[in-house]
């Protein structure tokens, strides 16, 4: 996949992006390679087409993983697309210090742009107190469950995080598995870190350390958050050997019945549609923690993308006018419906367009989220996110001391300040 | 042909063997000899793929000579080349000479049956292993349930005790059938005549193997030992398939350390360093055993 993106990076620096004429414009995106991504922008840019045929789009589409190569190389080499599809988080925040986003504010103030996105959404898309891109779609990880599997056992939902030590206790007496977790990736358990640093410091810590923020720190409560994911684990609440599964494995047990719970992203509606019979998704907030700092309500939830133009761009109007109109609702209604993710806009995620699962969570959780709080390993530093997987994976065997785990981590990220 | 011609010929023929070679050299050059002069460049600049590359001198150098990580993956690389020199030359040596002296009427169909694994892509084998691995459903542990041994069971690759023994196994397994190929061609040259006159004197199977086999199928022996720690020093794709060097590092090997630092961390000049030291080590290490095994041979036998 990497190498596809080296591939692209040495095409993109031959052709470069050529520079658009008066009443055109380049607009790049990541909408390939994926039969619902494909459906979406074909939509919309036809729809597109239809309202504004004065403007012209010269469009370029990538796939994913070689897209951002493509996109930082053409922002390094000054050749930026006018219009294009950008990760938030540090990798807009380098476009930005980098003086290549035009920044969105004036645009936003007027006819109510700006309010028609979910403020805690449009947070992860600003630097500097200014609005750098227009964010699209959000994931949130939450706690799922087999609701079949608790009725049959007469388990119920917990409501704080003893409750829920306690309820796995239970599950593992009846010989099943708490928690399904394939952590050889290392991404599926920082979700675990992540919550509990939220439930007992509070939201944005590592949004300081990326911010340059002088203050910021994980301490004392990493310390803490990783004792308790050190402790589940050795109470075997996890499954066996679930540092060397995968993802996917670990969701056969889910979806077999074998393990209760999952505490995953929101593409887990995706990865549990071919759920064999009897399975039924269902899905409930990270516990309250006794005693922790932080907003208890708070959701983990990243801007997953979005839309920014860039400083050169000669015909800014039409560059706006494009980016409103993708991040219009009704394109953004198409865009749950044929995504099954949630968007930023309000109102977007409709119950007949997102189905019942997610459009609980975004009508429930995230409208009473204090904070919502992006993803630790994507808003940090690359280099910072390998210590944080390998710290994890050995808090999780046993073979790293909790203690020793948040000193890691913490040097990892002031390192990369 | 005249005499001219022929004194001409040579030349021309120098010429046109050059002009042949050219492709050969254009190629060598473009995809090999600058990608190595490349990445020893790059290993003195701090370089995130992207932005414009820093020059940092030999901090990358010095960095990789304390970097711990690295040299446990190395230790690792090590590990398996030595576990390979017994678990797949030595033991291919021993089915080679198993199928050709002693079964020699289903040498063929076993010998296709140890091929299967080498003619399988690495990726699909370790996705198998995997599957065999899986604590709940693979076969590893479901045997170990069925032989009553069910204590044994556990994560093998998950469990930072087993995952680096683990993935050897499979390394073992996959590469075994490529010796065993080779040195069955080997110990079949071997002439007839020097077994039966071992024969006559009363000469076991043992003696035969290693006072007979061995000697004489020795350079296949060199060969195959210095391929097989040239393919130990840098294996990748059945590490990465199979643990991805996890859990917390317990299963790396150099060639993943280097995949991570370049495309997870995305430092393409310190990836540059660890490759380039990769490179060399390698280089020197096949060097001083093709040496060594050339002198053990000279010494112990004629």
């Amino acid at each position: 996949m990497r190498l596809k993106g080296l591939l692209a990076m040495g095409v993109a620096v031959m052709l470069g992006a050529a520079p658009a004429a008066a009443g055109e414009l380049s607009f790049w995106h990541a909408y390939a390679g994926q039969q619902d991504k494909t459906d979406f922008i074909n939509f919309a840019l036809d729809a597109f087409a239809k309202a504004h045929p004065d403007i012209k789009l010269d469009v370029v589409p990538a796939e994913q993983s070689a897209y951002k190569t493509k996109l930082n190389t053409a922002m390094a080499s000054g050749n930026p697309p006018d219009v294009f599809y950008t990760l938030p988080g540090g990798f807009l925040g380098a476009f930005v210090d980098g003086g290549q986003m035009y920044a969105l504010d004036e645009d936003l103030a007027k006819d109510g742009w700006g309010a028609s996105f979910l403020e805690s959404a449009l947070a992860q898309t600003t630097k500097n107190g200014k609005v750098y891109a227009a964010p699209v779609d959000v994931d949130a990880a939450v706690f799922w469950y087999n609701k079949a599997l608790f009725a049959e056992h007469g388990w119920e939902v917990p409501k704080t995080y003893d409750e829920l030590v306690a309820l796995a206790e239970k599950i593992k007496g009846e010989g099943l598995i708490p928690f399904a977790l394939g952590n050889k990736d290392s991404w599926p358990a920082t979700f675990w870190f992540q919550y509990l640093e939220m439930r007992l410091k509070g939201s944005g810590a590592v949004a300081a350390f990326v911010n340059k923020d002088a203050d910021a720190t994980l301490q004392p409560e990493a310390a803490d958050a990783f004792a308790r994911i050190a402790d589940l684990a050795q109470k075997g609440y996890f499954p066996i050997g679930f540092n060397g599964m995968s993802d996917q494995e670990a969701n056969m047990l889910f979806l077999n019945g074998q393990a209760a719970m999952l505490l995953n992203g929101t593409w887990q509606i995706g990865a549990s549609k071919d759920a064999p019979e009897g399975f039924e998704l269902a899905s409930f907030a990270f516990p309250e923690v006794a005693g922790g700092k932080g907003d208890q309500t708070d959701v983990l939830a990243g801007v997953a993308a979005a839309f920014g133009i860039s400083e050169k761009a000669a015909n800014k109007a039409d560059a706006v006018t494009l980016l409103r109109f993708l991040t219009s609702p009704e394109v953004m209604t198409k865009y749950v419906d044929l995504r099954k993710t949630m968007v930023t806009v309000k109102d977007a995620t409709t119950e007949a367009a997102a189905g019942p699962v997610l459009y609980g969570i975004s009508n429930g959780l995230m409208k009473s989220a204090g904070h919502l709080d992006p993803f630790y390993d994507t808003a940090m530093q690359p280099k910072a996110t390998n210590a944080y997987y390998t710290s994890l994976q050995g808090v999780l065997d046993g073979s790293v001391k909790p203690e020793d785990a948040a000193k890691k981590l913490e040097d990892a990220l002031k390192a990369g300040q | 042909m005249t005499s001219t011609s022929r004194d001409v010929a040579p030349k021309e023929q120098t010429r046109a063997a050059l002009l042949f070679l050219l492709p050969a050299f254009v190629l060598i050059a473009v995809f090999v000899a600058y990608p190595i002069v490349y990445a020893g460049w790059l290993s003195f600049f701090q370089w995130d793929g992207a932005s414009a590359p820093a020059f940092v001198g030999l901090d990358n150098f010095l960095r990789l000579a304390t970097d711990a990580i690295f040299w446990k993956s190395l230790g690792r690389n090590l590990l398996i080349a030595a576990t390979a020199i017994v678990l797949q030359v030595f033991l291919a040596l021993l089915i080679a000479y198993c199928l050709v002296r002693i079964v020699p009427f289903v040498s063929r169909l076993f010998l296709f049956f140890y091929l299967v694994p080498v003619m399988v892509s690495e990726i699909c084998i370790g996705l198998l292993w995997r599957f065999l691995y899986n604590p709940y459903f693979g076969l590893v542990n479901a045997s170990l349930k069925a032989l009553g041994l069910g204590s044994l069971q556990r994560g093998w690759l998950g469990d930072s005790a087993t995952a680096f023994p683990a993935v050897v196994v499979v390394m073992s397994f996959t590469y075994l059938g490529l010796y065993v190929l080779l040195f069955v061609a080997a110990v079949r040259n071997v002439p007839e005549t020097l077994y039966e006159t071992a024969e006559i004197d009363g000469a076991g199977h043992f003696t035969k193997f290693f006072s007979i086999t061995v000697p004489m199928v020795w350079d296949a022996v060199r060969a195959n030992t210095l391929l097989a720690i040239i393919g130990s020093l840098k294996t990748f794709s059945l590490v990465f398939v199979l643990t991805n060097g996890g859990p917390n590092h317990a299963s790396e090997v150099v060639s993943t350390y280097l995949y991570k630092a370049g495309f997870s961390s995305f430092e393409m000049g310190y990836a540059a360093t660890i490759g380039f030291a990769q490179m060399v080590l390698t280089a020197a290490g096949a060097f001083i055993i093709f040496r060594y095994l050339k002198r053990a041979r000279g010494g112990s036998e004629r």
